[in-house]
């Protein structure tokens, strides 16, 4: 596993899994997603949740104490109105006797004073004990009429005071009554004054109450008959269903639905009266106000998870990707210290055998270039031209075995050497040398192309070798028999030389191009190729100073492009492999 | 021309006599020792080369010591390594104590005996 995350491990040990493939990092980015999402969106819901919640609690207990104000004060303003009726009421019956009344045109003269002062005042009469009416003033004739089993009357006579519903009554207009009983002197009968009064007078009280536009205030009896007009629930007597079940005392407040609306309602027992005063608001929370603010705390919301998803994905990418770079980077560091070290090897081992063979080899050729000296001195004898031709061979062998370890002595001896003038054609030559014989086999031809008065590079040339031996390598192994490679050298810039290996091969894809560096990254079939050379090869020019890039196509072959400084600032010797 | 005296020296005998054997054939004197300490004896006797091939590697004395020796001794002397190793290093470090040159085996003997030529011809004219 790699070592970058072998450290994140001792920290999120359930984070990181083997991780040296693709499918490592990825799993890794998903739980670092994962982490990186519930870290960030956590706080962001709690807060946003918390505060919502919080918020809408305020509000409400704000909103209920508001309304509960403003049904309080609407219960006493229209107390009051209505206690100054039912005292002018008792003033009449208390001034004026019975007999007095009675007398003709005395009520018709009163109720006209009243009405002056009162104009909701629909009529007046004096009912004697008997429950007739004998004195009557309004606009319908009414005079005679018997109210001794009506039910108010009755009521009126046990209680003094009485004060109706709304009702539609003779006068087929809504109105409602205020009667008042005064005993007869020196006897056990009652005599009633009774004034109708409109509902109009009803619905000024209730205009007079200090409400907001948005709210609806109105009277209803316990019946749940509207006494005044709603806004909501309609005109005067329609019905309005939910009170009934209140028996009176404290205001009450709550919340509740009326035709898919969620209204707050508050209602509280009218004294000495038959009815209660409600207001109804729309609920803040269930309003235009609180959607257009759960709106904008939604959008903000959806706003910040954009943008933390937008930085998580980039955090997260970087991590990863840098994660990834530094183990790649690590790896192949790793991986061209023992390639070089192993290539190091091969160039010591290559050298000793090279010296081993070379001392018999000089005895071989000293031997049989005495043999060919004392022949050539000697008498002719049989067989002499056909021996002579076989020194020769063994000479000739010689000379090549010659160039062989020469050529193993040359190569190993740069293995240790630091930085140097190097003329590029003669390095590129050097290394063909080795490959030239094995890509024969294949028909393989090389083309050279070196752009003239190329200048010397001060590089290593050690490690120079390994890149174009790595480079060239790859190209036979990809062109098959009869396959064309082709070499150039020329300047790149005034500070650079490109060195450019084209080969004939199939060509790569895209896919394999962008991977083609990575360690242990190998098209090869298993077993034949290791994915470590162009990962080192890559190493080494990177090392160097240069820079190095593929091009390849397809069916239209591969054309590696390595970049070397001329002069690289690099101080001489402090570079070996 | 007087003979030109070269001393081989190598502990690959085999190697040494044809080679010496076939220097005589062109004009050469040449002698043979097998060993470094055989070399700086055979100097002490008096009898002086004008030229040394001296082998690098060698059971003794290496030929660094060797050519060391040599040059303190007989500055005159003219040194031209011979060997079967190749270190870049070893032909440097040769030069730097006063080898005439660096040749490495198998080696022409057309291009040994034009090095031993340059050589004496640097010991006469230094002389």
């Amino acid at each position: 596993m790699s070592n970058s995350l072998k450290k994140i491990r001792q920290f999120f040990p359930e984070f990181v899994t083997e991780a040296h493939t693709d499918g490592g990092y990825g799993r890794f980015r998903l739980m670092m997603y994962g982490a990186m999402f519930l870290i960030s969106f956590t706080p962001l819901i709690l807060a946003i949740g918390l505060n919502s919640h919080e918020h809408k609690k305020l509000l409400e207990l704000q909103e209920r104490e508001q309304l509960v104000s403003s049904i309080e004060g609407a219960q006493n303003t229209i107390e009051a109105s209505m206690h100054e009726l039912q005292a002018m009421v008792r003033f009449v019956a208390g001034e004026y006797s019975y007999d007095e009344l009675i007398k003709p045109g005395r009520v018709s003269e009163l109720f006209a004073h009243l009405k002056d002062q009162y104009p909701g005042f629909v009529d007046m009469g004096v009912i004697g004990p008997d429950g007739i009416q004998e004195e009557y003033a309004g606009p319908f004739r009414l005079e005679g009429y018997d109210y001794s089993e009506q039910d108010w009357y009755v009521k009126v006579l046990t209680r003094q005071l009485y004060i109706s519903d709304v009702f539609m009554g003779y006068r087929k207009l809504p109105h409602f009554v205020i009667a008042v009983s005064n005993k007869l002197p020196g006897r056990e009968e009652y005599w009633v004054l009774r004034l109708s009064i409109d509902s109009e007078t009803l619905q000024n009280y209730v205009s007079t109450v200090n409400t907001r536009s948005s709210q609806d205030i109105f009277l209803v009896n316990s019946q749940g008959f509207l006494q005044t007009k709603s806004n909501i629930f309609g005109d005067i007597l329609d019905i309005c269903p939910f009170f009934t079940h209140y028996k009176g005392g404290e205001a009450v407040t709550h919340y509740s639905e009326f035709k898919g609306k969620k209204y707050l309602r508050s209602y509280v027992q009218i004294k000495n009266s038959p009815w209660m005063v409600v207001i109804i608001i729309e609920g803040y929370m269930y309003g235009a106000k609180w959607s257009s603010h759960r709106f904008r705390v939604r959008m903000i919301f959806f706003g910040c998870t954009v943008l933390a998803l937008i930085v998580v994905i980039q955090l997260v990418n970087s991590i990863t990707n840098r994660l990834q770079e530094a183990d790649q980077n690590r790896n192949r560091a790793v991986i061209e210290s023992q390639y070089t070290n192993k290539f190091a090897s091969i160039g010591r081992l290559a050298a000793g055998v090279a010296h081993e063979i070379n001392n018999p080899l000089a005895i071989i050729d000293q031997k049989a270039g005495l043999v060919t000296d004392l022949m050539e001195t000697a008498e002719e004898f049989e067989h002499k031209e056909k021996l002579l031709h076989s020194i020769d061979g063994i000479l000739g062998a010689v000379q090549r075995c010659k160039v062989i370890t020469h050529r193993l002595l040359g190569f190993a001896r740069r293995m240790d050497v630091a930085f140097e003038h190097i003329d590029i054609s003669d390095l590129l030559q050097e290394v063909l040398g080795f490959l030239e014989k094995e890509a024969s086999y294949s028909r393989i031809r090389f083309e050279k192309s070196f752009a003239e008065k190329l200048p010397m590079v001060f590089s290593d040339r050690g490690q120079l070798q390994q890149v174009f031996l790595n480079i060239i390598n790859n190209a036979i192994d990809a062109v098959g028999k009869d396959g064309l490679i082709v070499l150039s050298a020329e300047f790149y810039d005034r500070e650079m030389i490109e060195i450019k290996i084209k080969d004939s091969g199939p060509g790569m894809s895209s896919e394999t191009v962008k991977r083609i560096f990575d360690p242990f990254f190998t098209t090869k079939e298993a077993g034949k190729g290791t994915g470590l050379g162009l990962s080192i090869t890559y190493g080494l020019v990177k090392k160097l100073g240069g820079e190095i890039s593929v091009k390849s196509k397809i069916g239209k072959g591969t054309a590696f492009s390595v970049r070397l400084p001329i002069n690289d600032t690099r101080k001489e010797g402090n570079f070996s492999g | 021309m007087d003979e030109i005296k070269v001393l081989i020296v190598d502990d690959e005998v085999e190697f040494t006599e044809a080679l010496a054997e076939r220097l005589e054939l062109r004009g050469f004197s040449p002698e043979t020792v097998d060993c470094g300490l055989a070399a700086l004896e055979a100097l002490d006797t008096g009898h002086l080369p004008d030229v040394v091939l001296l082998d690098l590697k060698m059971p003794d004395m290496s030929g660094f010591e060797v050519l060391v020796e040599v040059k303190r001794n007989y500055p005159s002397i003219e040194v031209i390594m011979l060997t079967g190793h190749g270190a870049a290093s070893g032909g440097m470090d040769s030069m730097e104590r006063g080898a005439f040159d660096f040749i490495m085996k198998p080696v022409d003997l057309g291009e040994l005996m034009e090095k031993i030529n340059q050589a004496y011809e640097k010991r006469i004219s230094a002389s």
